[in-house]
């Protein structure tokens, strides 16, 4: 069973790195999709949350959405921006209730999301695409974006502060510039060099594991 | 007389600022991920592509600006629709763009087309809107913002180019080679910036 289950993985590893968002491949850490708001506003746990949701209100609606607008609107990027802009003013409207004045502290970043390259790349392919694989790759990327949204908040939160969700866990901050827009630079170039090394070894591993079974 | 040196100096002020302290790159991340993807790809010209978004920069901005005058500031709920109003004044200056391309018929011209929206939906471009808008600049503070929002764009792509260069010539760690690298090698240079502004969250 474990023998084929890895022979399986072997032989399929290109098509399943290709589809899974989340770890192997990843749009923030092996594309470099979605840096601005990661870096400058993602420096606190509860930032990182707001980011996430904001995310998750505006990326897959914005997929889907923008695959049907495509089939009518010849020009994919202004089907894909003005997409995004529409489903932005709900989002905008429903954070404000859940997050309130939170929402006023992410600046321009909130609103930048409709011209972020993970949220409207799409229009860049030359064929559209169809509502189910908007819908089941807007997830997926979703997930992969806000896995390493609450990473960098957290880790951010904790350096620049010595806390975690305002919760003080250390007495004295470890690193008070990963608040800044470059310390979000270092945090996010040593998470991407971490998670690709993570990602060859699992890669090498999978290799290994089915030579053992040949 | 006063008016006009004063609006020349302010303008002159501004774009400066945005060139160096406000990079909009080093200082406020816009535009990062197209940039990081800019310097590894070949099939994408560098200098069309800062030309196109300097150009865009610059004609969607007193948009912006009349927009932001006569339409959002008179509205409680402006910050629903500014999106949609600085997407709008964009793909208005991807509009003259184009139309002055196709009347003017010059030989580059079917080399700068693909790369039209890929430099105006852009956070560089968007950012800059945003930022002057919700400032309320006046219209000489807009022009010079832009100007140097776009120039410093192009800035940055160029030392991140070169940097890259100098880069693959020494002994990178596997694991740290491509984007962890660049993005390093940013974060140097946006510590640099601080030199100018001082230590503050660019929001």
């Amino acid at each position: 069973m474990w023998s084929k289950r890895v022979q399986y993985l072997n032989e399929n590893y290109p098509r399943i790195s290709k589809n899974d968002r989340i770890f192997l491949n990843n749009p923030v850490m092996m594309s470099g999709l979605g840096l601005a708001p990661l870096v400058v506003t993602a420096n606190s746990g509860y930032n990182a949350v707001v980011l996430s949701v904001a995310v998750l209100l505006i990326l897959t609606p914005t997929r889907v959405l923008g695959s049907f607008v495509s089939r009518v609107v010849k020009f994919r990027a202004l089907a894909y921006c003005f997409s995004a802009a529409v489903i932005y003013m709900g989002a905008y409207l429903l954070l404000r209730d859940w997050f309130d004045v939170r929402v006023v502290s992410m600046g321009i970043y909130l609103p930048l999301l409709v011209v972020e390259p993970i949220v409207i790349k799409r229009y860049e392919r030359n064929t559209p695409e169809k509502w189910t694989t908007a819908l089941r790759k807007g997830i997926l990327t979703t997930a992969g974006y806000a896995l390493v949204i609450m990473i960098i908040g957290l880790l951010r939160e904790f350096l620049a502060t010595g806390m975690l969700f305002e919760e003080p866990i250390m007495k004295a901050p470890l690193l008070p510039m990963a608040s800044l827009a470059s310390g979000g630079f270092v945090a996010v170039a040593l998470l991407c060099a971490l998670w690709r090394a993570m990602v060859n070894m699992t890669k090498k591993w999978i290799n290994m594991e089915a030579k053992k079974y040949q | 007389m006063t008016l006009l040196l004063e609006s020349l100096s302010s303008f002159f002020l501004y774009a400066i600022v945005a060139v160096f302290a406000q990079n909009a790159v080093f200082s406020r991340a816009l535009g990062v991920s197209r940039l990081v993807k800019l310097v590894d790809d070949v099939s994408v010209s560098s200098i069309i592509f800062c030309g196109c978004l300097c150009t865009i920069q610059l004609i969607s901005a007193p948009f912006a600006f009349l927009f932001n005058r006569y339409l959002l500031s008179a509205l409680s709920w402006r910050a629903v629709i500014r999106p949609v109003v600085m997407l709008v004044c964009a793909s208005i200056a991807l509009g003259i763009v184009v139309v002055v391309l196709g009347v003017s018929k010059v030989s580059w011209a079917s080399k700068v087309l693909p790369v039209l929206p890929m430099a105006t939906f852009n956070c560089a471009i968007l950012g800059c809107l945003f930022l002057t808008t919700a400032q309320n600049f006046t219209f000489a503070q807009t022009m010079g913002f832009s100007l140097g929002s776009g120039l410093g764009y192009t800035l940055a792509v160029m030392i991140v180019t070169e940097g890259q260069r100098k880069i693959r010539q020494r002994a990178v760690p596997n694991t740290f080679q491509g984007l962890p690298v660049t993005l390093l090698y940013i974060a140097v240079l946006a510590l640099a910036i601080y030199g100018f502004t001082g230590h503050m969250a660019a929001i």
